[in-house]
């Protein structure tokens, strides 16, 4: 334990050092802002840094990546609150409950509770990150391919059960997702799906693309309608950034119960901020007294998958700091500018390179700090945006909204996709088909279909492997109370209103 | 009259054509020179990429810009396709190493090495074949003697598709050790790099990977490697300790080289500036530091042995792939 702590006090000397405070700001500043424009997600921001941190030195390369990670957690729910277009992935959730509060002239409450939120998640991962890194690493590593086709079945199935009354639409809506990650060329045999000749397509339809259209084009198609509506009105007057004690009392235990969730699925390599903020959505819901407030705007619905997303952003510098293996997109980017900068990643880093590895984790907790001092002030700007006309607004939404999918893939056959999915997104809210499993669908699709084949494989066909071990035993347990659930609480409710009668 | 006009009016159009073309020779390069990895941020081609991005422009041997842009997917095909429309352009490079040839063989795309213009080949890597610590194969040979006895009792596993690289040297060693049925050999294909994962966790038995990718954890000794591919030991990098396949007995070696191509139809002028900056950038102790830290051997092969070496080896690709029947019909 002491030597924990000698080695933390090591971290803090190095980070507290100005230039290094200047990168962590740098980083996190950036990461916010990065965060904040639809497409461009952590993994992108870090590479357009990569050659930058050439000249930073190890210490300062990772200490600014890191904070780019992080504050793009910030910056991605700005979007999906003030004008439901999630930033990135992990924002996604951010926008069921920050969307409806701001249409209730709630932005301002809203802004400073996801800041919070994403604060003490942070905070709380990183404490974690100090003292349980090595037990988690080797906690994940027990998950093969069957315990993962298991975890992302049991988050399909919550999703998609989330609201029972719509649970026909929900997995119709999944099962468009799963449909949709069947496209591109099949790791495990090498063939092309469905891509028609389009090698474009041979990649797969990336889910960021997806998210894009339903929201930010969605969104803006919408509006057509109303946007010469007299009716149609603004907010003018901004309050100050913060929420009510009501507020906190409704959040905290959501914050609470969604960090250690996030941390952990941030710590499976291929899980990732999305998976971890739609699953501590869910569990809120589904433990929540009023569950039908949910996607009303309610506050915990916001305050549990902003906790969530920052606390996987720092669960998934776990398998790449311990192992040298990437746990996300961003941490592989990270890890190979390790390998630029002459490093050698893996378990070896903590004792070869003390001050970069605990360097970074110390700049955690000062980064943290700034961006909740920073994120104040700069949503008092945002929240502005409101007060733009529809008509200058939806333009420059759409002209964002295609500089991102290009900035993706750089391929204009992304632009069809885009405005393809646009238009489905109009289809599915006429339809009432919820958003969150399709796109969940989209994202898990493709790993939960190859972790099955694998697992198969290693089996040598025996369905066994999915229940042969306490971990996949537990996810089948939760997959199915969590899709029976909604049935058994108003069950519950109805008998207990039925007595009181 | 009228015809001496069109000839001088067609002469001057020529000239007014070419004239920038011979200025652009002359200051070549004058704009930004595009660099892609086909693949995405972080892995071996990118890192290549960057390298040689990094190191050209740090030795001054090029004075201009050059960002690196990742365009992954379909293992490099997707790149190779968005590279014919880049026909003819002289500031774009890129990299490719074996699974340039194989997505072809195995009908990934329609592209193959001659849809692109050669320039170089600078390092190899070679393959390792990884196993945890506690596990009882201490040799690549009794791998061999265990897949003999039952073709599915070892689960081998890789980071690249069914039927490209980790699975093709896995399989080249196999059959020169004679191992008979291949095709029943399991391969499973795991993304992201997340095979040394899976590796650690005990849910596969052997990992077919790349020596530098598996560096930090064999150096902790988590990891231990079995064999190389390389012909003889690398002088330096992990592969130095470790026994190749040959001196187990199995007349066999992979080599995984890397190699820097420009577009299909790349100006002759274009061709000769990076054949003329690579050869020089490889004698640069920039570039030496840069490959030993990260394992990589110098194998430095100007444009007319690289395209020569390409031909060799596409032959040989396709022999394996057929006799496995994953070439493409």
């Amino acid at each position: 334990m002491n030597e924990i702590f000698s080695q933390l006090l090591l971290g803090f000397e190095v980070a507290l050092t100005p230039i290094n405070i200047m990168w962590t700001t740098l980083g996190g500043v950036l990461g916010t802002i990065i965060g904040m424009l639809p497409g461009l997600g952590p993994a992108t921001g870090v590479a357009v840094l990569l050659p930058l941190t050439f000249k930073m030195g190890p210490v300062g390369a990772m200490i600014t990546m890191a904070g780019v990670y992080y504050g793009a957690m910030f910056g991605g729910s700005r979007a999906s609150i003030l004008l439901n277009t999630p930033g990135d992935g992990a924002a996604i959730a951010t926008c069921f409950d920050g969307y409806p509060m701001t249409q209730k002239g709630r932005a301002e409450a809203a802004l400073a509770m996801s800041a919070v939120a994403s604060f003490i998640g942070g905070m709380i991962a990183n404490v974690a990150m100090v003292f349980v890194a090595v037990p988690v690493a080797k906690f994940s590593l027990r998950f093969g391919p069957a315990e993962y086709t298991l975890l992302m079945l049991f988050a399909l199935a919550a999703t998609a059960a989330m609201s029972k009354e719509k649970i026909l639409q929900g997995f119709i809506g999944m099962t468009f997702g799963l449909m949709i990650s069947t496209v591109g060329l099949d790791g495990l045999t090498g063939v092309n799906r469905f891509t028609f000749g389009v090698l474009e397509l041979m990649g797969g339809v990336d889910f960021l693309i997806i998210i894009i259209g339903i929201y930010a084009l969605g969104e803006v198609f919408k509006s057509f309608k109303s946007v010469h509506d007299p009716s149609f009105k603004m907010q003018t007057k901004f309050g100050k950034i913060k929420f009510t004690k009501e507020d906190w009392k409704r959040s905290w235990p959501a914050i609470l119960r969604s960090t250690p969730l996030g941390f952990f699925i941030g710590a499976l390599p291929g899980a990732g901020g999305t998976m971890a903020a739609l699953m501590a959505y869910n569990n809120e819901k589904n433990i929540s007294k009023h569950p039908e407030e949910f996607g009303q705007g309610a506050v915990e619905g916001l305050a549990a998958p902003e906790a969530a997303n920052n606390a996987s952003s720092v669960g998934a510098l776990i398998p790449m700091m311990t192992l040298g293996i990437p746990g996300s997109g961003t941490t592989a980017v990270m890890l190979g500018a390790l390998l630029m900068l002459g490093l050698q990643p893996g378990p070896l880093l903590f004792q070869k390179q003390p001050e970069v590895a605990w360097g970074m984790i110390a700049s955690m907790f000062i980064g943290n700090i700034i961006l909740l001092i920073v994120n104040m002030p700069m949503a008092s700007i945002l929240v502005r945006v409101l007060a733009v006309p529809a008509k200058v607004l939806y333009p420059l939404i759409l002209g964002l909204a295609f500089i991102g999918t290009y900035a993706i893939t750089n391929s204009i056959v992304d632009f069809f996709i885009l405005i393809g999915f646009g238009l489905i997104g109009i289809f599915l809210e006429k339809a009432k088909i919820p958003t969150s499993p399709l796109i969940l669908g989209g994202i898990v699709g493709a790993t939960m279909e190859t972790s099955f084949r694998q697992a198969l494989m290693l089996s040598d066909g025996s369905p066994k492997i999915f229940y042969g071990s306490p971990i996949t035993v537990t996810l089948i347990a939760l997959t199915v109370f969590s899709i029976a659930w909604p049935f058994v609480s108003s069950g519950l409710k109805r008998l207990k209103a039925s007595r009181s009668v | 009259m009228y015809r001496i006009n069109r000839i001088l009016a067609a002469a001057i159009l020529v000239a007014l054509i070419a004239a920038p073309a011979f200025a652009q020779a002359k200051n070549y390069p004058s704009k930004t020179i595009e660099c892609y990895a086909p693949s995405g941020a972080g892995g071996g081609w990118d890192l290549t990429i960057r390298t040689v991005s990094k190191t050209l422009t740090d030795t001054k041997l090029v004075n201009v810009a050059m960002p690196v842009e990742n365009k992954s997917g379909g293992g490099g095909a997707v790149f190779l396709t968005a590279l014919q429309s880049m026909k003819g352009k002289d500031n774009v490079l890129t990299v490719y190493s074996p699974p340039l040839l194989l997505i072809n063989l195995n009908g990934t795309t329609p592209f193959s090495y001659k849809n692109t213009t050669p320039l170089a080949r600078l390092i190899t890597d070679y393959g390792a074949f990884v196993v945890r610590k506690d596990s009882k194969y201490t040799s690549i040979a009794q791998v061999i003697e265990e897949l003999r006895k039952s073709t599915t009792s070892v689960k081998i596993g890789g980071n690249s598709a069914a039927g490209s690289m980790d699975h093709i040297q896995f399989l080249v060693v196999a059959k020169a050790a004679g191992v008979g049925n291949l095709k029943a050999i399991q391969f499973i294909s795991f993304q992201d790099n997340a095979g040394a994962a899976q590796l650690l966790g005990g849910h596969i038995d052997l990992l077919s990977t790349g020596l530098g990718d598996v560096r930090g954890l064999v150096e902790s000794g988590d990891l231990r490697v079995l064999a190389s591919t390389a012909p003889s030991r690398p002088e330096y990098g992990v592969g130095k300790d470790v026994p190749t396949v040959r001196e187990q007995g199995i007349p066999a070696d992979f080599s995984n080289w890397r190699g820097i191509f420009g577009p299909p139809e790349m100006p002759a002028y274009a061709v000769t500036f990076w054949r003329d900056a690579l050869g020089k950038m490889v004698k640069t102790p920039e570039w030496k530091k840069a490959c030993e830290n990260n394992g990589w051997v110098q194998s430095y092969a100007d444009q007319p042995d690289f395209v020569k070496f390409l031909e060799a080896q596409n032959a040989l690709s396709k022999d394996i792939l057929v006799e496995l029947g994953m070439a493409k019909k």
